[in-house]
């Protein structure tokens, strides 16, 4: 039996070429949608795991001192500036803390680096607290240290391709002229870890006579604990800076914001162009069919059945170009991450862009109410059609 | 017309979608601008081509050149899949020559050889980028470099990896090690040297040294 879903089908199958396109030009628009949705979830669920990598939410760090990487780029390694140990017992026994981490930086001039030499930096790390504050971080080879003051490094896996070291070989500090043995190759992270030379902090204190001395320390706070207010309390310590992993989140989000606005403009105007396509197909495809809608006015057919078919006509469309959106979302995650990271002036690690099937069904409800709501006007201008005008109008 | 679209669709899938987010790290010259203009004077330009062993022959390749090397390649670091910078150099719109370099592994950290050669595969100069090492001073200084001049893959078939030594005296015996106590690291750059000879053979001079590696030339 021929039903009403089966006429509206035909309908579209008249004109092929012009009904893909529609189609197609629904399914980009859902593209971008599914796309922007899975975004929104995708960027702050990597920023956070890229926070979370870091091992501490609050880095402690001397007065003048705040980002211990870009003063080793910008001074050559002598713009460091240190703060005591004892810093660690005024922090640790505050109630927000978890763990704390001390972390000594330090860097030396290597003459063979390059045509006119360059820097190569080590952190010396608590061999008991950095690596349970960084549990997640994997070894390619060996482990970490075996003893608190050992001449041992760890090496970030492009540091260690770099040197091209393994476990069991030599590690020569430049300028120094001391060796040390590695023990460890970690896996890739994708984070800074990746670069660096681990060293237990005492050993570093000791080759580069820095004793009692730090550069910064790294806090875990309490998941239930009041950031912001342990913060204040910390500025309360003399000579040292707080750098808040959460402030920094809030300054990417917000730089990420901008882009996000910038890009979902860009959607609307994408679902608006959609619209009108869907609009000026159906339209069109009624002025053609207008003596047709006549007849079957003619035979029987109220308005209300002209308005139905006209409006699933439109409502097969939008879910076809729905379902082709969605698919091309998934299967162009990647192509549009990198479009995205390209735009963005932060990419977090990770994958950007999180699909899943709540999101897929947000984008088809969303495109076929687009749809229902572009098919009113279409539909209403055929249900209005008068039998004997558009008949006449066949005859002339 | 309906296949088209499907044969670009799935490349475009394969492409985008299974792209490692990691790969193993080259060779590259720090600055190419100001190092090629230095390390090759009299040129204008140049252009970078990246070349992979797994990409140009796959396993066969690998095995090929680990036996003209006369050694395996070893370790986390030296496997099949590390993209070779060749930088090919030109003077106006002529061809007038290659730097390509390696990493390898030295007693105390990497070390980085980069070779200057003609068109013909004759070494121009050897520039090490990287050294770490206690002789650092000595191998980087520009009297060791010179010792490498005007030799090519023809001469380097003669340095045996394993020994260090030279199955047939010839000009590679010539190259005298600067730092004795650095003997590891000596071999290391020799080593080096070697390789990215063998690469560039197979890479660019379309094996033209191969006949000296199999004795059908002196």
């Amino acid at each position: 039996m021929i039903t009403i879903y089966k006429v509206s089908f035909k309908n579209l199958l008249r004109k092929r070429t012009r009904t893909l396109l529609t189609i197609f030009g629904i399914a980009l628009s859902a593209w971008v949608l599914a796309s922007l949705l899975g975004f929104n979830k995708g960027y702050e669920a990597s920023l956070n795991k890229d926070i979370d990598n870091m091992g501490f939410q609050v880095l402690l760090t001397a007065k003048g001192c705040p980002y211990e990487a870009a003063t080793l780029m910008l001074k050559g390694g002598t713009g460091l500036r240190y703060m005591s140990e004892d810093v660690i017992r005024q922090v640790v026994n505050e109630p927000e803390v978890d763990k704390v981490t001390p972390m000594l930086m330090q860097a030396v001039f290597d003459p063979n680096k390059g045509e006119s030499g360059g820097f190569s930096a080590y952190l010396g790390v608590d061999p008991v607290t950095f690596p349970r504050m960084k549990s997640f971080l994997e070894f390619k080879q060996g482990g970490w240290f075996t003893r608190p003051d050992t001449m041992e490094v760890v090496m970030g896996y492009e540091a260690a391709e770099l040197e091209q070291r393994e476990v069991g070989d030599l590690l020569l500090i430049p300028e120094k002229e001391i060796e040390l043995k590695v023990v460890g190759v970690l896996k890739r992270t994708g984070t800074q870890d990746d670069g660096t030379i681990f060293m237990p902090v005492k050993t570093v204190q000791n080759i580069f006579n820095k004793p009692g001395e730090l550069t910064g320390l790294g806090i875990k706070v309490h998941k239930e604990a009041d950031i912001a207010a342990f913060e204040e309390k910390l500025y309360g310590l003399p000579d040292v800076q707080v750098v808040s992993l959460a402030q920094v989140k809030q300054t990417i989000m917000s730089l990420v914001t901008t882009a996000k606005i910038m890009v979902f403009s860009i959607a609307i105007i994408a679902i608006l162009i959609a619209m009108v396509g869907v609009i000026n197909t159906i339209l069109m495809s009624v002025f053609e069919r207008f003596q047709e809608i006549g007849i079957l006015k003619s035979i029987g057919a109220m308005p209300w059945d002209i308005f139905k078919l006209i409006w699933i006509e439109t409502f097969i469309l939008c879910f076809l170009g729905g379902i082709v959106g969605t698919g091309m979302a998934y299967g162009l995650s990647k192509l549009t991450e990198i479009l995205i990271r390209n735009l963005l002036p932060y990419a977090p690690t990770g994958s950007l862009i999180q699909l899943d099937a709540s999101l897929a069904g947000v984008t088809l409800i969303a495109v076929i109410l687009i749809g229902f709501v572009s098919g009113i006007y279409p539909a209403w201008k055929a249900a209005r059609i008068r039998p004997l005008e558009s008949i006449r109008s066949e005859v002339n | 017309m309906k296949y088209s679209i499907i044969l670009i669709f799935c490349i475009g899938i394969s492409v985008f979608s299974g792209q490692s987010l990691f790969a193993a790290v080259g060779c590259d010259l720090n600055d190419p601008d100001r190092d090629v203009a230095r390390l090759f004077p009299g040129s204008t330009g140049y252009k970078t081509m990246y070349v992979a062993i797994d990409k140009k022959g796959g396993d066969a390749l690998l095995a090929q050149i680990e036996d003209r090397l006369g050694d395996k390649f070893q370790g986390l670091f030296e496997t099949a899949d590390v993209p070779y910078t060749i930088y090919e150099i030109y003077r106006g719109t002529d061809r007038i020559g290659y730097i390509h370099g390696v990493n390898q592994k030295g007693q105390y950290g990497g070390i980085q050889v980069f070779l200057v050669m003609d068109m013909e595969g004759i070494i121009k100069s050897l520039y090490f980028q990287k050294l770490t090492s206690k002789a650092a001073k000595e191998l980087r200084a520009p009297e060791f470099g010179k010792q490498f001049e005007g030799l090519s893959l023809a001469d380097f078939y003669a340095y045996d990896i394993a020994s260090g030594k030279t199955k047939i005296p010839g000009k590679v015996d010539q190259i005298k090690n600067p730092a004795p106590e650095a003997e590891q690291d000596f071999h290391a750059s020799m080593r080096a040297a070697k390789k990215n000879l063998i690469l560039m053979d197979e890479f660019i001079y379309g094996n033209k040294f191969l006949k000296y590696f199999k004795g059908e030339a002196q």
